[in-house]
């Protein structure tokens, strides 16, 4: 197998995906940011952009902690450091792979 | 990768997506540039020469802006598009204002070399390094992700160059007794205090067109509900 074959190969296919690659993406950027910010920014709805986050936090790369702001309900998200250092990785090797 | 590039950057211009960071910037300016003609334009007895005086002005006015920005990201901002903790700042911002400043230095250099006898600028020049270096860190912070604010870069660098063309006399003139309580010359003086009150000016527009935008453009969590 050719060697930028076999790094695509090698992503984390997790994050590969291009809606949860959007949401790791601007996590990246910030410490925490709630679930409507997300939803602006990746114009998704609010199911699918629930199940792209259980996803990511099934895989121990984001942190979900459900607050209040005043009297509202609100979910903050944030990558965790599992989460920091795969996004790295996936940076550097779709670097290499292209 | 380009495309990872540009959303990792949309945090950062998200924070002044609805114009509270112009229009703090605009208010601190025109603040600073109000206390200033007043005690230009006052008798050296008056209150406005006071350090108290300042001290609580420059107190006020910086409470107002923190609390100010602040009462509209809780109450309009994060309802309507959500909300962001950043992270700790990096070497990023202090980059970006050192290449402002050598962009500016450069251009300053430039110009004085050109044009030193037709505009004045031997004089003004640190006012109008001061402009320039403005002008382009607004560019490469805000401007360069929303395409009219560069009608706002053209309009900082069209103000400096305005101050800069000005008659001695004249901003000898408007900065009256300025030149005295800051211990520089009348010129400095008169083109410091114009650039301030005209970039305040351009920034609080700035900032309310963006405000005014992003209200049309968004919808209060009720309405976006139903």
């Amino acid at each position: 197998m050719n060697q930028h074959i076999r790094k695509i190969a090698e992503l984390d296919r997790v994050i590969h995906e291009p809606g949860r690659l959007m949401i790791v993406t601007l996590l990246y950027a910030v410490d925490k940011a709630d679930f409507l910010y997300l939803q602006h920014e990746t114009q998704m709805n609010k199911g699918t952009l629930s199940s792209h986050l259980t996803r990511l936090e099934e895989a121990g790369y984001v942190e979900v902690v459900k607050t209040y702001r005043g009297k509202i309900p609100q979910t903050l998200l944030s990558l965790t450091a599992a989460g920091r250092s795969a996004f790295e990785q996936y940076r550097r090797k779709l670097k290499e792979a292209l | 990768m380009d495309q990872i590039e540009s959303i990792l950057q949309r945090p950062k211009l998200y924070n002044n997506i609805d114009g509270v960071g112009e229009l703090s910037c605009g208010f601190m300016m025109l603040g600073f540039g109000l206390l200033t003609w007043l005690q230009a334009r006052s008798p050296a007895g008056a209150i406005w020469h006071r350090m108290d005086v300042f001290a609580v002005w420059v107190g006020l006015m910086l409470l107002g802006i923190h609390y100010g920005s602040k009462a509209i990201k809780e109450h309009v901002t994060y309802p309507r598009t959500g909300f962001v903790e950043y992270r700790k700042r990096g070497s990023g911002a202090a980059i970006a204002f050192v290449v402002a400043a050598v962009v500016a230095a450069g251009i300053g250099f430039a110009a004085r070399f050109h044009w030193n006898s037709a505009l004045h600028l031997r004089l003004t020049t640190p006012v109008a390094d001061f402009g320039l270096a403005f002008a382009v860190a607004y560019a490469f912070g805000i401007a360069r992700a929303v395409r009219w604010k560069w009608a706002v870069v053209g309009a900082i660098a069209i103000s400096t160059v305005a101050v800069a063309m000005l008659p001695e006399d004249t901003l000898r003139a408007f900065a009256g007794d300025a030149s005295a309580v800051a211990g520089i010359s009348g010129v400095t003086a008169g083109a410091w205090l114009l650039s301030i009150l005209a970039y305040g000016a351009i920034m609080l527009v700035s900032g309310g067109i963006s405000f005014v935008l992003y209200l049309r453009h968004t919808q209060p969590p009720a309405q976006a509900a139903a």
